[in-house]
């Protein structure tokens, strides 16, 4: 039923779109742009399409070089900006830190309240955070501060300690009961369950998520660079542009290096990390 | 030292450690600090005081919504500017958001589908899920169809939706299957690997008897692989979901109409009381469509 219900919805949207079938047909011209297109995937370029005066620029693969250090460092600089605020916030909003005491019944009621209060509160904040895109921040951030590598850095690290914050939350709340409730048992208030049990049991999996993060802003910094940060995504556009596309092809396949060897190193880590 | 110093220490000493995970760690702290450190003066210049200046004008006028700029604030004047943007592309860009999208990911599904079932390790044995422990026998020619599935869809996900999604508007000229295009092929990598996982941890206990009784590979799959599977793919579908609108809201910016197209211009005309009121529109479609999902993945995995 949900199934045949979905596919309905998928029908009307595509309807409402006006796609059909012709649209997926190259436009005039675009036929020829498409076979040198994929024609450039066997030969990405080494060097310049087009011969530059020697010494006036970089060579090609210096260039290349320099984009992917610079796209690796926007990701890294807002990873490690949005790491803090992600654990603070994803620590506060998960429900296992403000768990009562069942020492002390009495305040129980009223502790609740405010716990549930703070808690919606940090979790619709969480939600503004990230339900914006990157891309949307960018914009934001350029119109308010103007063209600098700090807008970049923060218009990636603003949705990514959202996210990092929601996705922590929840793991501290599905964090396994065994360990809280040993060292509860032991006599230790909430902060110190919270502290000693909860957050040493999540931590691999928060790690390991941090990693996978750490992939998708990649993927979001070299994009950035459509909007003129210095980024992979900047010279890509351009090449694409003047129909370079063996460059095109270039950056692509750096891109998809990039990523799938952070996979591979992500999947060997969780297999150690969490057996 | 007591006996009880004793075992403490022994089990500190037999602790599990990993050489790769040091260097790893060592490596995200070494590259951590060091991106701060060189991108670093560009975080002191934010306030510097022509950023800061910049910053101030930014908030006491740009962005300063219309009707709170001269004179009292007067409800009518302010219902006015809202429904204006709202009918003057907010209303367009949030619903072609919402069309793209939902497209997209039901095309995402059933490519996906497909993907997981060729690519799942286990039904390349010859007797699918039917193991004496360990892994079964391996058809080769069926192995070498996964791993190039797999290896397709790992590709299909390397790809950041927007720069495929810009490399097809180059091809297909601008209507909105670029944008359906780009979010389908990512997702369809994402949920394709998600599924060949789910099929692979399934319970393999009934459909190993469905096998032995003789089902062929199309009936076990019709009738026992798809039934089981089918909730925990639903869940992934709706994560998947809310995700792609997050990512349609901004194809726009490329030029295919939705809510990122709108932005732009307000961007070009710096129009930017208006340019926070649609990326505030964005954000709230986000948020609806992130509760509804979640709602449904609850009321799905039950």
């Amino acid at each position: 039923m949900l199934v045949l219900g979905l596919a309905l919805l998928g029908a009307s949207a595509a309807y409402r779109l006006g796609l059909d079938a012709r649209g997926l047909l190259p436009r005039e011209g675009g036929l020829r742009i498409a076979r040198d297109f994929f024609a450039a995937a066997l030969t990405p370029a080494l060097d310049y399409e087009v011969a530059r005066p020697s010494g006036s620029v970089p060579s090609f693969l210096s260039r290349l070089a320099g984009a992917l250090w610079q796209t690796v460092l926007y990701a890294a600089a807002a990873l490690s900006l949005a790491l803090l605020p992600g654990l603070v916030l994803g620590c506060l909003a998960s429900s296992s830190v403000w768990a009562a005491d069942p020492m002390r019944m009495p305040s129980a009621g009223l502790r609740r309240c405010t716990a549930r209060l703070v808690r919606g509160l940090l979790r619709l904040w969480i939600g503004m955070l990230r339900s914006v895109h990157e891309l949307l921040w960018a914009a934001v951030l350029l119109a308010a501060l103007g063209v600098s590598p700090a807008t970049g850095v923060l218009a990636l690290a603003i949705p990514l300690s959202g996210t990092l914050a929601k996705v922590f939350s929840e793991l501290l709340d599905e964090a396994s009961q065994k360990a809280t409730r040993g060292v509860r048992s032991v006599g230790a208030g909430p902060l110190a369950v919270f502290a000693w049990g909860s957050l040493p049991t999540a931590l691999p999996d928060m790690a390991a998520y941090t990693f996978y993060r750490f992939e998708c802003a990649l993927r979001t910094s070299a994009v950035l660079g459509f909007f003129g940060f210095p980024t992979r995504g900047y010279h890509l556009r351009a090449a694409f542009e003047v129909s370079r596309y063996r460059e095109v092809w270039s950056y692509l396949y750096a891109l998809i290096l990039m990523v799938l060897l952070l996979e591979l190193l992500g999947a060997a880590l969780r297999r150690r990390f969490l057996a | 030292m007591n006996p009880r110093q004793e075992v403490i220490a022994g089990l500190y000493r037999a602790r599990p450690r990993s050489a790769l995970l040091r260097v790893t760690l060592l490596a995200c702290a070494a590259l951590g600090l060091g991106a701060c450190w060189s991108v670093g003066d560009g975080l002191l210049e934010l306030v510097r005081a022509e950023r800061l200046g910049n910053l101030r004008r930014f908030l006491e006028r740009d962005a300063l919504p219309y009707p709170l700029r001269e004179g009292p604030f007067r409800f009518a004047t302010a219902w006015d500017w809202v429904s204006g943007l709202w009918a003057g592309g907010g209303r367009e860009g949030a619903l072609a958001t919402l069309w793209i999208a939902s497209s997209a990911i039901v095309l995402a599904a059933a490519l996906g589908a497909l993907l997981a079932l060729l690519g799942s390790r286990v039904l390349a044995w010859r007797e699918p899920f039917v193991s004496a422990g360990g892994r079964g026998e391996v058809l080769r020619g069926r192995a070498f169809v996964a791993a190039s599935v797999r290896l397709c869809s790992v590709l299909a996900r390397a790809l950041p939706e927007y720069v495929l999604a810009f490399l097809l508007l180059g091809l297909l000229g601008s209507n909105a299957w670029p944008a359906v295009l780009a979010l389908a092929l990512h997702n369809a990598g994402i949920l394709g690997r998600l599924g060949a996982e789910t099929v692979e941890n399934l319970d393999p206990a009934p459909l190993a008897a469905l096998r032995i009784a003789g089902a062929r590979r199309p009936a076990l799959v019709l009738f026992g692989v798809v039934p089981a599977a089918l909730g925990r793919y639903l869940a992934y579908f709706f994560y998947r979901f809310e995700t792609c609108v997050r990512e349609a809201t901004v194809l726009g910016m490329l030029g295919i109409v939705s809510l990122g197209a709108a932005v732009q211009e307000a961007r070009a005309r710096q129009r930017y009381d208006e340019l926070l009121f649609l990326v505030g529109v964005a954000g709230l479609l986000v948020l609806t469509v992130d509760l509804v999902s979640r709602v449904t993945r609850r009321w799905v995995e039950r």
